[in-house]
């Protein structure tokens, strides 16, 4: 309630949204569906609306893109078009860190230097990612796109366990030397520490080998469509040296801003549907707003165990996905 | 020890900003969108109906070739039909994508001006490729 009477913008966009819904739900005549239990297409908005404000507050805390959670239940739960899902996936992955972007430069929470050190190599490798895959795709195969995806997922599984042994060194990570190529970019920064009540300073540690490992994360996500969510929170943090909440702030601007290039081939193969699409979208930037505000004032603690919760189910998901590809069977709900 | 608020980087919040209120004004748009597909009576792209087919799993192709348009829009078949919901819905949704672009421009500028000339070329290089992105499909068409 004090975060609706700070922000006008917020009241109007929840009243905006939340009555054209009541208005649809009320004056709009729309037939039940046979293959989701009687509910109208009205009725489908208004879940996906909810559903997506949810996802958006917990991912926008983690850092991750939303699309991590969104893509595994539309796969799981619906016959929805794989290419519609990941149109809306994008959609969904991007509008949050849009819109958390604002609260996150205003609090000094997101690091304005390590998201444009990082957009160029995200950018690029999903690039070069993409035409890979089409230039590739028929020697590499589905069997070797499966065997990737679950070496990833292992990767992934290795994350969280790193960020679970490291316990809270990770949450403020300490370096005695300072590198100097950091120090010549001037990555060097102080942000309030609203839960300790005092600011914390950090230095950036290993610019060349983050850059490259962003570069093969940009690679990644564009060759296997994977986005990159899984792995900037681990690259800032366990590379850079970057505390666990910048770190997760920053990943979620700089991911909104990687995606942004992507949205667009779809948009020109009409597969982004805005009817299906806007009420996804629209929670995403009410709870974007709601997360960026509650991340300042969460326990970095509590960060990291969202964080390990994601990318364990992340690996969980990319496990199946491989092992579905090489066995060729379906593993339900996952 | 200092215990005040240290300052906040002006590109920064430059760059925040600009994405936040262009969000928030796109987030308007596909409200408007929303409602305008589900009361016109007469239109190329029917809201139930995409409904509908979305979620019975139908592909792209056979739900546009099913359509009044027969075919997959692209974005300037989005922007002749403006005045219908489906399109202003996809055009609120794109106006947001496209807020990153000034977004970095601008705060490029605020980058330079404080010495950071190597993160603001990046800066630039990132936003012109934003821009890009949407004309690439027409160029090579």
């Amino acid at each position: 309630m004090h975060l609706l009477k700070r922000m006008p913008e917020l009241q109007i966009l929840l009243v905006c949204t939340i009555g054209c819904y009541l208005f649809l739900e009320t004056f709009v005549v729309s037939n039940p569906l046979d293959s989701l239990f009687g509910l109208t297409g009205v009725d489908l908005i208004f879940i996906s609306f909810f559903l997506s404000f949810v996802v958006a507050v917990i991912s926008v805390i983690a850092g991750v893109g939303g699309g991590v959670i969104f893509t595994p239940i539309m796969l799981a739960f619906t016959s929805v078009d794989t290419l519609i899902i990941r149109s809306t996936g994008l959609v969904v992955a991007m509008f949050s860190g849009l819109v958390a972007s604002g609260p996150f430069m205003r609090k000094g929470l997101a690091d304005i230097k390590l998201v444009f050190l990082g957009a160029l190599p995200i950018l690029l490798g999903g690039f070069l990612g993409s035409v890979a895959a089409i230039t590739l795709f028929d020697y590499f195969g589905a069997t070797g796109d499966a065997l990737v995806r679950l070496a990833l997922g292992f990767i992934l599984g290795l994350i969280a366990l790193t960020f679970i042994v490291s316990g809270a060194s990770t949450e403020y990570p300490e370096h005695s030397e300072k590198s100097r190529l950091a120090t010549r970019l001037k990555l060097r920064h102080m942000y309030w520490e609203d839960t300790l009540k005092k600011p914390v300073r950090y230095d950036v540690h290993n610019v060349k080998t983050a850059v490259f490992l962003l570069l093969c994360v940009g690679f990644t996500g564009g060759f296997f469509g994977l986005g990159g969510g899984w792995a900037v929170v681990p690259v800032l943090n366990l590379v850079m040296s970057v505390p666990l909440k910048v770190s997760a702030a920053t990943s979620g601007v700089l991911l909104a801003m990687g995606n942004s290039a992507a949205i667009w081939p779809y948009i020109n193969a009409g597969a982004l549907i805005g009817v299906v699409a806007a009420p996804w979208m629209l929670g995403q930037i009410i709870g974007g707003i709601v997360g960026a505000h509650a991340l300042a004032g969460i326990k970095a603690a509590f960060v990291r165990k969202v964080l390990i919760v994601m990318l364990f189910l992340t690996s969980l998901k990319l496990c199946s996905r491989g092992i579905e590809g090489i066995f060729n069977f379906n593993i339900p709900i996952l | 020890m200092i215990k005040r608020k240290p300052p906040v980087p002006i590109s920064g919040v430059v760059y925040g900003e600009i994405i936040y209120w262009c969000t928030c004004l796109s987030a308007l748009l596909v409200v408007g969108g929303t409602i305008t597909s589900f009361l016109e009576t007469e239109s190329m792209m029917p809201a139930g109906y995409l409904i509908n087919t979305v979620f019975e799993g139908q592909s792209v192709e056979e739900i546009w070739a099913a359509s009044a348009l027969k075919r997959p829009p692209d974005a300037l078949t989005y922007l002749a039909l403006l005045g219908h919901g489906e399109a202003l819905t996809v055009a609120g949704i794109a106006f947001g994508v496209l807020s990153v672009a000034p977004a970095v421009f601008f705060s490029a500028a605020y980058l330079w001006r404080s010495k950071n000339e190597f993160l603001a070329v990046t800066a630039m290089i990132s936003g012109a490729f934003a821009i890009i992105t949407p004309f690439t499909y027409f160029l090579f068409r």
